[in-house]
């Protein structure tokens, strides 16, 4: 190949035609397409993660409260059956 | 010679001794069946230090009642007769009751000398200080006549708690009297030495520690044991609670307290102090 065969495929590779225009829009809207598919499917396991911890720590509540032992009575409940214990009249 | 003559002076003197606090415990076992028939009425200030209330003081128109077991009396208890005092205005014997063993409260009962009924009681803390305490500020001229009903101690209660409680160590001379069921799940079981009242209580939930108060965790309930006795006693007396069934406990429920029925009384019918009762 010649220097002027050179010049002339430069000239030609710097200078865009529809082709390109077309080909560059295509492969532009495939990649913004792509970025969008990957953006929701983030958000939706963002959020999935949300629930799953407030249903954790739902859980982990609810354990608590239930197995956790009563807690205990006043004084004045033991008193109470000792003044029945007594009868009436004191 | 001189020694011997001592020594039976002083024999003699124990002798009188013995025979006098016989005769006191005859005499005040005699006033407390006569107070299952007569009472005496007025004004009456009742004041109860243990358990702590609001308003530790209140009037009343009669004595309120002591469930007296005179058998249990007579076997935890030493009695003797204190003198004369004025109660009301009229003249009362003072009787000292002082338990034989362990720590249970002591009492003081004021019997009228002419009714031969009790014009006062009081139940007192180790130190002397009362704890319970029931006065006639005045009274009526006559007693009222009345019908106390004594159940019977129940046949088998007591072995019949200790299954149902195994390991519980009851302080010396304390009886089961009855038990009843709780709204919210367990039993109370009354206590008595003769005089002095316990409760014990089976329940879901424990109760917070406080003064004449033990609480103990069995299994997956509780048990309290209540009453006025030294805190050390009463966590004793629950410290090997194990686990046990109260369902044999269930044929003794609904043991009614005593009951009394009252009526008027126009003419009294006193009785002489030196009557004899059989505990």
């Amino acid at each position: 190949m010649t220097d002027h065969d050179l010049d002339t495929l430069f000239a030609h590779a710097r200078a865009p035609t529809p082709t390109d225009s077309g080909a560059a829009e295509r492969f532009l809207g495939r990649h913004r397409a792509r970025q969008a598919q990957q953006q929701g499917s983030r958000q939706r396991s963002l959020r999935a993660g949300w629930v799953g911890t407030l249903l954790a720590s739902a859980a982990v509540v609810a354990g608590v409260t239930v197995l956790r032992p009563a807690p205990e009575l006043p004084a004045s409940a033991a008193y109470g059956v000792y003044q029945r214990a007594w009868g009436d009249g004191w | 010679m001189r020694g011997l003559v001592l020594g039976t002076a002083l024999v003699g003197l124990l002798v009188l001794s013995g025979a006098a606090d016989a005769s006191g415990a005859d005499d005040l076992l005699a006033a407390l069946k006569q107070a299952r028939t007569l009472e005496a009425r007025g004004t009456v200030e009742v004041t109860v230090l243990f358990p702590p209330r609001d308003l530790p003081t209140k009037t009343a128109g009669a004595l309120p009642r002591v469930p007296f077991r005179p058998g249990l009396i007579t076997r935890n208890f030493n009695i003797s007769r204190a003198g004369q005092e004025a109660v009301a205005g009229r003249t009362t014997t003072r009787f000292e009751l002082t338990p034989k063993v362990g720590q249970a409260a002591r009492w003081t009962l004021w019997i009228d000398l002419e009714w031969n009924i009790p014009l006062a009681y009081q139940e007192s803390f180790p130190d002397g200080t009362p704890a319970r305490r029931a006065v006639f500020q005045q009274v009526s001229a006559q007693p009222a006549r009345v019908k106390v009903a004594l159940p019977a101690l129940p046949q088998g209660l007591r072995p019949a708690v200790l299954a149902a409680l195994p390991g519980l160590r009851l302080p010396a001379g304390i009886q089961p009297v009855g038990v009843r069921s709780r709204p919210n799940g367990g039993l109370e079981v009354s206590l008595t030495d003769g005089v002095n009242v316990f409760a014990l209580v089976t329940a879901p939930r424990g109760v917070r520690a406080a003064p004449g108060i033990a609480s103990r965790k069995v299994g997956g309930g509780f048990v309290w044991l209540v009453g006025n006795l030294p805190q050390n006693v009463l966590e004793t007396a629950l410290a090997k609670v194990g686990r046990g069934d109260t369902a044999g406990l269930g044929t003794f429920l609904k043991v009614d307290a005593s009951k009394v029925q009252t009526s008027p009384a126009p003419q009294p019918a006193p009785q002489p102090a030196s009557q004899k009762e059989t505990p």
